[in-house]
Parts: C-alpha cells; structure tokens; sequence
C-alpha cells in the first residue's frame, strides 16, 4: 500500500522511511534516487578528493625519497636556458609535432580544452576571480570547448584501435579514456541544454551554490541541482569525475606533474 | 623459477630504482610518438621493437611487484610475473636495443629506454643469462687491473714492436720515445683499445703535436657497461681512475670508442683531471695549429657517422665537422641533424658478440644504409670501434662500396709537418 506511507505525515524524516519505503513503489524509487544523488554529489565527492590527495602524496614521496640519478641523462647538443627548454618541450610537444602532427594537434587541443575547462570550474568558486580580469561568462567558449574536447577524445580513443599503437595499449589507456570522455559528455550536455536548446533549469549559479558549499564543509543541494529533469546529467558527471579523480594519482596521469622534471632531465 | 631465485633478482630491480628510473616506469603514456624513432622498427617494422613495447616487458614486471595489489593502474596494466619466459622477453628486448636513445629524442616525456633496459640487463646478469662473451670479457678486464704485473711484460713487449711502425711510416714525427708508457707527469694520458689501429695513428698525431702524452696499460672499452652490470662497470673504469691519479695526469683522452667515452666522461665523477674524446683534442690540436693537414689527401667526398654515444649522448659534435673541414672539401652532411641520427646498429654490446648477432645487425639496420647511401659520399668516417665495425659489416652486407675510415686514421694520414 504506497499510500500509507505518503500519507503517515512523516516526509521530512526521509533517510530513515527510504530504508522501508525502499519496496514499496514509486515513491521508494524517487527516495532511492535522492538518496543516490545525494551520495554522489556529497559523500563520495569528498572521498574522492581524500583518495586523490592522498595517493598523489604517497606517489610523489616514493619517487622523492628515492636515490638520485648519479650521471647525467642529457641528450645533446644542448640549449640554454635548460629549464626553458624543458618547459617548451613539456607544454607545447615539439618533438610529437615532428613526427606526428595530426596525434600533436588533437593533443593540443585536447589539452588546452581541458585546461579552458579547468578554469571553468574554479570559477565555480564563489569568490575565485582570477581570470575575471578579462570579463567573460563562466564556462567560456560557449559549449564549444567540451564539443571539440570530445572529438579529441574521440580520435585519441579511436587511434588505439589501429596498429601499431594497438599494439602498445594496455587496458589502463582504454579505461582512462572512457572514463573520461564519459565525465565529458554529461558535463558538456549541461552547458549545451543551457546554451544551445534554451533549457536553463540549471544555473551557473546553482553550481556555485553547490560546489562552494562543499569546499566549506557545509553541504547544500539547490532544489534545482537536486530534482530538475537535469540533475541525472549533473549526478553522472560528478560520479565520472569522481571516479576520474580517484584513479588519478595511480594512473599514467600524472605525466601531469612528472613530465616537466623529466624533460629537464634530457635537458640536462 | 624457484622463490630464492626471485627474490634475489628482484633485489637487483630494487636497487635500480633511482628517482629517474621511477619516473621513466611511472609516466609513459603509451601515445607512441616513438613507434617511428628505434631503426630496428624502422628497418623491420616489427612491433615488439618499437621503444614503448620494450619499456611495457620492464614495466609489467614493475607493476606486478612495486606495486600494490589494490592498485587500479597496476591492476589494469597487465602486470607480469617474472619467471623464465619473462627473462627471454626481457633478453630479446634488451639486446635488440643497442641504447643509442634516438627514441628518447621523440619521446615528449623524454623517457630513456637505455635506462630501461639496463634493468632488464641487470636481472639477466643476476640470472646469469647474459650473453657469456660479454661477461668473461668484462671479467677480464677486471683481472687484468687486479693482476697487472702478470700482463704488464707481454703488454710492453708489444707496444715496442708497434712503435716500429709508428716511425716506419711516421719518421718525422716521432721522438725518442714514439709510443710513452707510464710517464708520471705527462699531460695527458690516452686510453686506447687493445689493436693496432687504435695505437698507430693516435701516437703518430700525439707525437706531431708534441703532446706530452702517455699510454693507458688498459684498454678503454668497458665490457661491464654493455653487459649492464654496475658494479664491474665501476671496477673496470676504476683501473683507469687509478692510472690516472697514479700519473698525475691533467686530462685523461678516450679513443675512438663510444661507450668507453660516455662510461668515462659521465661516471667518473669529479677528479683532477678532465676527460676528453680524441676527437675532441684532435679538434684542438688543429685550432691552436700544432698539427696541420693536406686537404687534398682523401679526393672521394666524405660523409661522417655520429656515434651514438658520443654525439647524441656524449656532446661531441662541432669537433668532428670541424677536422672533416680540414680534411676533405666535399663534406657531405647527413640527413637529419645529429640528434636524428639512426644508430649504426651495431651498439649495446651487439658488435662485441660477433657472428651471434651479425644476421640481426645487418637486417635492423638497413634504414642506416639507406641514410648513408643518400650522401652520396664514397668515405664514410666515423670515430668509434662498435660503429667502424657495424658500418663495415654493413658495407659488406649490402655492398654499399664506401670506404669505412676512422676519422683518427684518416688525421694521421694527412697530416702534414
């Protein structure tokens, strides 16, 4: 009987009546969908984060406290200054333009996309204004970013497919990929449902809301982040993320941090 | 393979594991840009040697045991036990290699496959899979520094009858004493491998120059370095740290040997005395005018082979362009710059293990050939042992009809008094 329970007047406690009302119909579904959302947007953000802090700590102390490289590693003939060098290798791959350019051009604007991205979401922040000092709508590009980050995404996906670089992959390379191309794509259909197709329900501005309640430790869901015909987008976006986030400091991801002390190695 | 046995070789892993090499484990991110940089792909376009694949054969055996179960990385990449097919992987990997690190030049991590593959040399010399001839020759050499006065008549015998043809062909030149041995106070002491070739003509320009030289009583090359075994390669380039500082020499010179120069110049650490290439003090001599040469002795065009270890690895560059200058006045640069130069195909100890490896020698390196036969040179100079015999080998083999010279041989030929 679904009715007894919408009508025992004890809504409010809706935590505890999930756990019973779990069986009991429609109503059970949509505290079942709360329930998840929630944990996904909250708990588990927040496990993420310890994991990634914590991985990434442990991964860079082991090599840290490992011996020094006795010799030198230099390739020659050398350019001074070396570690400008070694920053124009890490930033702008020279070496793959080279001999690659079709792979070097859409990691080029694989990368930057993800780095226009990233911007967008510290600004997310209430408060961070940094890059405020050229005025722009948050999230700029307006949606186009995350569309050419995902053909990117695409090639880079795809071009594992042939030899011989089919060769060369391993499970992790797939997995990271799809991962995320997945976070991508949900986060990418906010900003398109928004911009291109006029369905605004959610806001820049209730992200903000979200996002900055969360780095407060004061959590807060927004009604329209928390039960608009959108918020399923959200909730798999942040779970994607999450899920990105948590393999970060253990995947080949880190050549994040790892690739520019590496390039002033060869750089002598 | 029994437990004891692993262990112990992954104790050797272990002790590999300097900051740079857990970067290079850490971070390839398998894009490869690489696939076209290794001349064995290039020449076979086998898979297996393209340089992100051999890093995977180290890297699995990495993840499986230098890292932790729950790892999802490590998980989902294809971690491997390490049992006796791993170490037949392992060896096929490492001595297809020849760690002239043209790769690492695509790389845009900058991975260093040669570092790489020193680990899987190590575990093959903790396994005693090795090839053997590298080993007893390493281990030879480390017999003779520990019993040198057993070798030291035989060894001063024969320099007196090389002296002979030192003033036969060289009269002008040659002083009292044409070939000096243990002269405490000379400047410079040269380090020369054990043959003819590498004694004659080195003595002959020493000699025009009026260098205050003295011959190393050990030979330059450094077995232990191809075999990949740290500690006899310290040992053996000990005997010339010794020598030296027994001499009191100011610099120490390097014959025409790629991996005895890059062992000495970036191992050696900070001594009293500099190290230098021959090349790099023939360069010298020239500048400062103590040797002169007939430009007009060698009348084919001339094409220069860098070796790996020397150029791309060691820095020595603008000298050899700048003797060819005087040398020759059809200097005939290969195509691309020296950082792209394809190894000979003969390094990594692969030249010292002889026939064994002659039929992959030949067949990896063909894109070597082809780079060569595009200068349109008819002398093809170069200035180390491995890649004077790989080229020559490689003349033979696809009848290029060059004339392979070393570039000290080729000074010492021309030189003018």
């Amino acid at each position: 009987m679904p009715d007894q329970v919408r009508h025992d007047g004890k809504q409010n406690n809706q935590i505890l009546s999930s756990v019973f009302s779990l069986v009991k119909g429609k109503r059970a579904e949509e505290v079942l969908v709360q329930t998840i959302t929630y944990i996904v947007l909250v708990p588990m953000v927040y496990l993420a984060f310890l994991i990634f802090v914590v991985g990434f700590i442990c991964r860079v102390v082991k090599i840290w406290r490992a011996p020094k490289q006795p010799t030198t590693l230099q390739i020659f003939p050398e350019k001074r200054p070396k570690w400008l060098w070694a920053l124009h290798d890490s930033f702008l791959l020279p070496t793959v333009r080279r001999h690659n350019p079709v792979l070097w051009f859409f990691l080029m604007i694989f990368h930057v996309a993800l780095l226009l991205l990233i911007i967008g979401h510290l600004e997310l922040f209430k408060g961070f204004t940094f890059f405020q000092f050229w005025e722009h709508e948050i999230f700029l590009g307006k949606g186009f970013v995350g569309l050419t980050l995902i053909i990117a995404l695409l090639y880079l996906l795809f071009r594992r497919f042939a030899s011989p670089t089919r060769e060369l992959s391993i499970p992790e390379d797939y997995y990271l990929l799809i991962l995320i191309f997945l976070t991508v794509l949900f986060g990418s259909q906010m900003d398109w449902a928004r911009r291109w197709y006029g369905y605004a329900e959610m806001s820049p501005g209730d992200y903000q809301t979200y996002l900055t309640s969360l780095l407060f430790f004061r959590p807060e869901l927004p009604p329209a982040v928390y039960q608009s015909g959108h918020s399923f987008m959200l909730v798999l976006h942040v779970f994607f993320a999450n899920l990105f986030i948590m393999f970060f400091p253990f995947s080949k991801i880190m050549h994040s941090f790892f690739t520019i002390p590496m390039n002033k190695l060869r750089r002598g | 393979m029994d437990t004891q046995t692993r262990e112990d070789l992954l104790k050797l892993f272990q002790s590999k594991l300097n900051q740079a090499m857990r970067l290079y484990l850490e971070t390839c991110s398998r894009c490869g840009t690489c696939t076209t940089a290794c001349h064995v792909y290039a020449s076979t376009g086998q898979v297996k040697h393209i340089a992100a694949y051999r890093h995977e054969i180290v890297r699995r055996i990495y993840k499986k045991y230098f890292k932790d179960r729950w790892n999802p990385a490590a998980a989902l990449g294809e971690p491997k036990a390490l049992t006796e097919m791993a170490l037949e992987e392992l060896y096929e990997a490492a001595y297809s290699c020849t760690g002239c690190r043209r790769c690492m030049v695509y790389c845009p991590h900058g991975i260093d496959t040669q570092m790489l593959m020193s680990i899987a040399k190590f575990l093959l010399v903790g396994a005693g899979t090795e090839p053997e001839i590298l080993s007893m020759l390493a281990d030879s050499s480390i017999e003779k520094g520990k019993s040198f006065d057993l070798f030291k008549e035989g060894f001063l015998t024969a320099i007196k009858n090389l002296e002979a043809q030192v003033v036969e062909k060289w009269k002008g030149e040659a002083g009292q004493t044409p070939i000096p041995i243990d002269q405490e106070g000379a400047d410079l002491l040269y380090v020369a491998l054990a043959g003819a070739h590498s004694i004659i003509p080195a003595a002959a320009i020493f000699n025009a120059a009026k260098e205050n030289w003295t011959l190393s009583f050990f030979e330059a090359v450094n077995f232990g370095a191809f075999v990949g075994d740290p500690t006899r390669t310290k040992l053996i380039l000990d005997r010339i740290i010794n020598e030296a500082l027994r001499l009191k020499v100011k610099e120490v010179c390097i014959c025409e040997c790629g991996t005895a120069f890059r062992v000495m110049k970036q191992m050696s650490g900070k001594q009293p005395f500099k190290v230098s290439s021959i090349t790099e003090v023939h360069a010298r001599y020239l500048r400062e005018g103590r040797i002169k040469l007939d430009k007009n002795k060698f009348k084919d065009p001339v094409t220069y082979h860098d070796p790996c270890q020397i150029a791309r690895n060691g820095g020595v560059i603008e000298e050899p362009r700048f003797i060819l200058q005087h040398l020759t006045n059809d200097f005939r640069e290969m195509i691309d710059d020296v950082r792209y130069n394809w190894c000979c195909g003969g390094g990594g100890g692969l030249v010292a293990l002889g026939e064994d490896t002659l039929d992959f020698r030949m067949k990896s390196a063909k894109v070597k050939v082809e780079q060569v036969q595009k200068t349109g040179a008819r002398i093809l100079a170069t200035a180390c042992e491995n890649c004077h015999t790989q080229l020559s080998n490689l003349n033979d083999h696809y009848q290029m009809g060059m004339n392979v010279q070393f570039l000290s041989s080729m000074i010492a030929e021309a030189l003018v008094s």
